[in-house]
């Protein structure tokens, strides 16, 4: 054993600070990741086969199989349930899900366990029947019910015509029925096939959530030059300036900060009860209410960036360029502004970004119309309604990629300073 | 010339007051005191950044108490220098000059000349960040001078340099203080470093400047 140093005193080792920093951080940032990565891999990119009604019936396993009787050579869809092994076709034996082809006319659902409920689902890839073409909109009559709707989009391959294939919108459905515009002449029913496109086309192809990205943009953009047009001159009064009742507006300024959202979108609705009937006309449930309301909380925050981002700017630059003879407005433009330029970039980004995700104040304030006031999570909102899990996923991945594209743009302009 | 008559300064808890100082014209004026005594701040109000309680400030004939710091024709050089990062070095000396709108040959002939007098000619087109300490306090020094200003207010002007770069700093003050016979007004805290400037010496303690008899005026 070494001598202890002649002091005899002793440092901890910072090895269990720097491991719990490692920990406690790397935790936070490895769920930051798996959330993002989890919506990337959520969505199934390929397209979906157009499937007709389910043929599993339901009830409990009493014996060892549930047999459901298939038709050869048909393509069906199998998906596996918690209670099920897998399904047994001859000799084959499918135990993931998937599309597959029928050899025989018999199919065996496994059970796990007896007397369990079956979960699992098998249905009958549609088949295309007869086609029907009356002033270039086709009538496709399938074998089995389609479950489409009208509005959503189908893909059509394999014509082998000209102006058949290629996503379309679907402009009629009933039961074992559903139109669409084609360019070309009719085509025979054996060759067609349809596919349900993946939730990105078809958000990307729906006349609603293009309005919804369109109003978005323009939203966001609209919301984020108020704010700074009014944060920078709030931003620096609040820093440069001491005078009275300054701790109350530092306070007012915090307000949007702290509310809840939804607070907000009701303090403006009641507020506009107020105002001239024209002006509430004109603002509330119209598209100037969702740039009201994103720009309420967005400025709140752009506010809060340019105070820091001024606070960190000496005051000496001012005074040095009075001495050499500015006056307070040209020593802000020619000294203070040039070197704000950062955090006015990361205070644009923010209040773009918080503009892009408000939704509370909009649903309130602006209500929730299609092709009116909706914007991208109105859109995410309306889908998760109609029960559209992938299309509200679709949506958020858009908005995600939004999100991206102006951080990597305001980076690329120079604010590695501010977010390095 | 600098006159300070009867100044009295107020900040927060920290007051001076009845303070005077004169200074004739093209004179090299020191002043020195402990840190905190309230020299910057004396400096400060004399390029009127900061408001006085009472007094008067005369600066070469005028009366500028009331004046903006913009029209009391001084030039500021703080401790810290505060060159504009965001600009070049010719930038920083031409501000004041474009400020006063003057064509651009006369700005660039200025600047040259400013740059030649401080040895900085080779530095022109470098943004503060890549200076040394030495050169940045040039810079700030050419800044402040270029509009020809009658009085030059130096706070602390060799405090953040080496030790070796004291001597040649004092050499070029002494210069720029020849050349353009400026009124100077340099404030240290430091006695070694006052007793290698000449000029008049004045010391600002408990609240009262005195004149240092053993270093008058010339």
């Amino acid at each position: 054993m070494s001598a202890p140093p002649p002091s005899g005193f002793h440092v901890a080792s910072d090895k269990p600070f720097l491991v719990g920093l490692a920990v406690l951080g790397g935790s936070y940032l490895l769920i930051i990741s798996a959330m993002v990565l989890a919506d990337l891999v959520f969505l199934n990119y390929s397209d979906q086969p157009v499937l007709g009604p389910e043929m599993v019936r339901q009830g409990r396993y009493t014996g060892d199989e549930v047999v459901v009787p298939v038709e050869p050579d048909r393509s069906y869809y199998f998906r596996k349930g918690n209670n099920d092994a897998g399904l047994q076709l001859g000799q084959q034996r499918i135990a993931g899900d998937g599309l597959f082809q029928a050899a025989g006319d018999r199919a065996v659902l496994l059970p796990h366990a007896n007397n369990k409920p079956i979960t699992a689902s098998l249905r009958p890839e549609v088949r295309v029947m007869q086609i029907a073409v009356t002033n270039q909109v086709a009538t496709v009559t399938t074998d089995v019910a389609h479950g489409l709707l009208w509005g959503e989009f189908i893909r059509v391959s394999g014509a082998g015509e000209p102006g058949w294939d290629g996503v379309r919108e679907i402009t009629d459905t009933a039961t074992n029925q559903l139109s669409f515009a084609v360019a070309g002449a009719a085509v025979s029913a054996a060759k067609l096939s349809l596919s349900k496109p993946n939730p990105l086309v078809q958000a990307l192809r729906s006349r609603d959530i293009r309005f919804s990205i369109k109003l978005s943009l323009i939203s966001c953009t609209l919301t984020t030059l108020l704010s700074l047009w009014v944060a920078v001159p709030i931003g620096y009064m609040m820093s440069r300036f001491e005078f009275r009742g300054k701790p109350v507006i530092d306070t007012l300024l915090d307000i949007p900060i702290v509310l809840p959202p939804l607070v907000v979108g009701l303090s403006l609705l009641i507020l506009f009860r107020y105002m001239p009937e024209w002006l509430s006309d004109a603002v509330v449930y119209k598209w100037p209410a969702v740039v009201l309301a994103q720009f309420m909380v967005a400025c709140a925050f752009a506010v809060r960036t340019m105070r820091v981002t001024f606070d960190q700017i000496p005051q000496r630059f001012e005074q040095v360029a009075l001495t050499l003879g500015c006056n307070r407005r040209q020593a802000f433009w020619r000294v203070i502004m040039p070197q704000a330029r950062g955090g006015l970039l990361a205070a644009g980004t923010l209040a773009w970004a918080r503009a892009l995700g408000e939704f509370g104040p909009i649903l309130v304030f602006a209500g929730a119309t299609r092709q009116k006031t909706e914007v991208l999570p109105t859109s995410a909102f309306l889908e998760l309604q109609a029960g559209r899990t992938e299309g509200m996923l679709a949506v958020s991945l858009i908005m995600i990629g939004a999100a991206v594209v102006v951080f990597v743009i305001a980076r690329t302009l120079g604010m590695k300073r501010i977010f390095a | 010339m600098i006159a300070l008559e009867n100044i009295e300064l107020r900040q927060g808890s920290f007051e001076l007051s009845d303070l005077s100082l004169e200074l004739a014209s093209g004179e090299y004026g020191v002043l020195m005191g402990r840190s905190g005594c309230g020299k910057t701040t004396l400096l400060e109000a004399v390029c009127g950044l900061r408001n006085i309680a009472g007094g008067r400030i005369i600066l070469g004939g005028r009366d500028v108490t009331q004046l903006p710091p913009a029209e009391r024709g001084v030039g500021y050089v703080p401790q810290d220098r505060a060159l504009f990062p965001t600009m070049l070095v010719r930038e920083q000396l031409a501000f004041a000059l474009v400020l006063r709108a003057l064509g651009q040959a006369e700005i660039a002939g200025r600047v040259d000349e400013l740059a030649e007098l401080l040895g900085i000619t080779g530095l022109l087109d470098r943004t503060p960040d890549k200076l040394s300490g030495g050169e940045a306090q040039r810079v700030a020094l050419g800044r402040a001078l270029a509009h020809a200003p009658a009085v030059l207010c130096l706070d602390e002007p060799l405090a953040a340099l080496d030790e070796e770069l004291h001597g040649e700093m004092c050499r070029l003050l002494e210069r720029v203080h020849r050349e353009t016979g400026v009124t100077v007004l340099h404030i240290t805290h430091s006695p070694s470093e006052a007793r290698r400037l000449a000029g008049c010496h004045f010391r600002l303690a408990d609240g009262k400047v005195t004149r240092d008899e053993n270093r008058s005026c010339a």
